[in-house]
């Protein structure tokens, strides 16, 4: 079962290390030849190397070719959503409140809070999100998982996300949405799948 | 009368005028550089705002100072003074008595001065100015979710701006095809040329979509009915990061260019791979007209791969223009004067947000990291400790021409220390916050985030910023009222522009030297340097 966090530690475990290496690559060859031009009195020579230039070139190509084959083969399966999920949610953002809805029939809401209601799921198993806004562009971002998505009104967005580890995993509005934007907070609770369904029937009768 | 005549020309309103294409670009970049010193201040009362974590400012306003820093910025600062340095630049680089069409560059300068006071009389409504982010995006930019006329405001003065935006690219392109001088060939055109042509037709070709997105918001404005449901919302977003993204290489480009006419001038080495690096420059801005869909990765309803596949072959011409300046320095025989140290820390630090930007080209990474404080660290780290540090390197080294009047070397290498600390202190801390969470456009943040230490010290940072600038103006004020004569090419440069007085004629030129390279100045040089050598030689 594939997990955002996992797509993004594995893709970021490379491209980090990599981007790093580069910098100190590129200020340490910068150091060496500042070094050495403060103490040149007169210029040398050597104004084109095109040949040297189309090798590094292909070079540079072949870097973005196995950058971007790390990047797909980490997409595919997070993009991807299940025919079959434990759980389907549906989520409704509007100005300045998120309302979490469950197949039953339990919804979840929080408005405008710092600290919002937790919405339930269990954890370990893949959970699929319907998820649209009311009125203007909102961003549902889980940043514990890594997770953002853009949901714009008049289309419902489909994505599966996976929960590994029980806990709360906090989350807000990334898309800046109007005067309350930065109070959008939601929050997520990841328990077991069996204490998922005691809650779900305990809150489902309870309204 | 003739005594008359002279004094009437100092006169401001002469000088606002004047077609000169140097009169006008030097306008342009003063008008600039004030929107620089507006936009700037709104920043310090944001940063403010969020060292404090709130109670500075309220939400709404906050969010008004965010759009206004942002639109500022973007449309009345870093495009208008990149074409500023164009229009002043490339006539004279590639030999021309003026530039084409000068009455429509004029009118430019005009219209950014008229747009701008409009978009900040925003601030006077009784809503007060527009608040739905330099983007605009629709539906919150709609009439129910942003009611008020500062919206409009800001439309018209966007609209204003792009369009005189529009005008000086026209007129660069048009100079550099139409009013060579002979012997400059295409590929003898400076370096600095080249990124201006190559700034100019994206300007051309993608600013545009700017014009007809905004079109159509205020037609949903005012009309209704053009921007529905998730079409609208996405189209325009299609326009919006069409005309969005290349205008970042537009803030690019030309700063790049200003860096490396002055890495080539003070390693006393013409720019290497200057056949590479051209075509470099055409890749790279082709390649830019194909990425604006890495804006909405996040929006699982674009083809996420193509757009991930054509961002991340950027590195291929980026590649090759760090690799250039590289060898420019290799081999040279520097020296470290202010505008060195500003192009040298550009191309350090424009680094970062190049690297960044190579992750932030990963969907899975971006999912992760899109609209957090990383994105603002990344492209501040492009624009400003990118693209501001090699106008500054282009300030300290064409104020000379421009003026006529050296600049204090010692007051710079001060300016330069300030901006380098002041700008790492405050953009370096917004790529952890983001990774931890922290989202961009917010007022206020998570009691218990943990936050604040680093957010109060990027406000340090930012008033190290300030403080940097204040001694900036007090350098061009203390050096303008106390003349230290520059003559015609203080630093021993390569192109045309120092084979004129300083500042240049009307006309910019009485002689040209021959054009055998896109470093005529330094031809001569060498070819003198090469006589003394055979004569001195024993027969």
């Amino acid at each position: 079962m594939p997990s955002t966090q996992h797509a993004y530690d594995h893709v970021a475990g490379i491209y980090f290390p990599v981007a790093a290496g580069v910098f100190v690559a590129v200020l340490v060859a910068l150091a060496v030849l500042l070094a050495r031009g403060a103490r040149r009195r007169s210029p040398g020579r050597g104004e084109e190397a095109n040949r040297l230039e189309a090798g590094y070139a292909l070079l540079l190509a072949a870097t973005v070719g196995v950058l971007v084959w790390i990047t797909f083969t980490a997409e595919t399966p997070i993009d991807k959503v299940v025919p079959r999920p434990a759980l389907r949610v549906g989520v409704i953002a509007a100005q300045w409140s998120w309302t979490f809805r469950y197949p039953n029939g339990t919804e979840v809401t929080g408005v405008s809070t710092w600290a919002p209601p937790a919405a339930v799921v269990p954890a370990g198993e893949e959970v699929q999100f319907d998820a649209t806004s009311r009125d203007v562009i909102h961003g549902f971002w889980v940043p514990g998982l890594h997770y953002l998505r853009q949901l714009v009104p008049g289309y419902t967005t489909r994505f599966d996300l996976l929960f590994t580890h029980p806990g709360r995993y906090l989350g807000e509005c990334a898309v800046y949405c109007g005067e309350l934007h930065s109070q959008m907070h939601f929050a997520i609770e990841a328990v077991a799948p069996a204490q998922f369904q005691r809650w779900l029937q305990t809150r489902g009768k309870s309204l | 009368m003739s005594a008359v005549a002279p004094a009437l020309r100092e006169v401001p309103v002469r000088g606002l005028t004047s077609t000169d294409h140097k009169r006008i670009a030097l306008n342009l970049g003063v008008v600039a550089f004030a929107f620089f010193i507006a936009g700037g201040l709104l920043a310090l009362v944001m940063r403010s705002q969020l060292a404090a974590d709130g109670g500075v400012v309220s939400e709404a306003v906050y969010n008004q100072l965010f759009t206004m820093h942002g639109s500022t910025m973007v449309y009345l600062f870093v495009v208008p003074v990149a074409l500023a340095a164009g229009l002043y630049l490339v006539p004279l680089q590639v030999g021309a008595a003026d530039v084409a069409a000068p009455r429509l560059a004029l009118a430019g300068l005009w219209l950014l001065v008229c747009g701008g006071i409009t978009m900040w009389c925003g601030f006077l409504t009784s809503g007060g100015a527009a608040q739905a982010s330099w983007w605009g995006f629709d539906p919150l930019s709609d009439l129910p979710h942003s009611p008020g006329s500062g919206i409009d405001l800001w439309l018209y003065g966007v609209v204003m701006a792009t369009v005189a935006e529009m005008l000086w690219a026209g007129c660069i392109v048009a100079t550099v095809v139409r009013r060579r001088a002979p012997g400059m060939t295409l590929l003898r055109m400076p370096v600095f040329s080249w990124t201006m042509v190559v700034t100019c037709l994206m300007v051309l070709f993608a600013f545009p979509a700017l014009l007809v997105a905004l079109g159509l918001l205020w037609a949903q404005r005012h009309v209704g009915g053009v921007l529905v449901g998730n079409s609208g919302a996405v189209a325009y977003q299609q326009l919006f990061w069409f005309y969005g993204h290349p205008v970042v290489y537009v803030m690019f480009f030309p700063f790049m260019g200003m860096a490396a006419e002055v890495v080539a001038t003070f390693s006393r080495r013409r720019f290497f791979g200057y056949p590479a690096f051209v075509v470099a420059l055409l890749a790279f801005s082709g390649l830019s007209m194909t990425v604006w869909g890495h804006h909405m990765f996040t929006f699982g309803q674009v083809t996420n791969k193509y757009f991930s596949l054509t961002s991340t072959a950027l590195v291929v011409p980026a590649g090759i223009e760090y690799f250039d300046f590289l060898g420019t320095i290799w081999r040279g025989a520097l020296r470290f004067t202010t505008p060195f140290l500003f192009a040298l820390a550009f191309l350090a630090q424009f680094l970062v947000g190049g690297l960044t930007g190579v992750i932030l080209a990963s969907p899975p990474l971006d999912y992760g990291l899109n609209m957090s404080y990383f994105v603002v660290a990344h492209f501040h780290y492009t624009i400003f400790a990118g693209s501001a540090f090699a106008l500054f390197a282009g300030v300290y080294y064409w104020f000379p021409k421009i003026t006529g009047v050296m600049l204090r070397e010692r007051l710079g290498k001060v300016h330069f220390a300030l901006m380098l600390i002041g700008t790492n202190l405050t953009f370096f801390p917004m790529f952890i916050l983001g990774a931890e969470g922290m989202t961009r456009r917010i007022a206020v943040y998570p009691r218990g985030s943990g936050w604040r230490p680093l957010n109060e010290l990027e406000t340090v940072g930012a008033f190290v910023i300030a403080l940097a600038t204040a001694v900036f103006l007090f350098n061009v004020a203390v050096s303008l009222r106390r003349r230290q004569p520059a003559g015609d090419d203080p630093w021993e440069a390569h192109t045309l522009e120092w084979a004129t007085t300083s500042p240049p004629p009307r006309f910019n030129f009485t002689a040209l030297p021959p054009i055998r390279s896109h470093a005529p100045l330094l031809d001569l040089r060498e070819h003198a340097a090469a006589r003394v050598a055979t004569q001195e030689a024993p027969a």
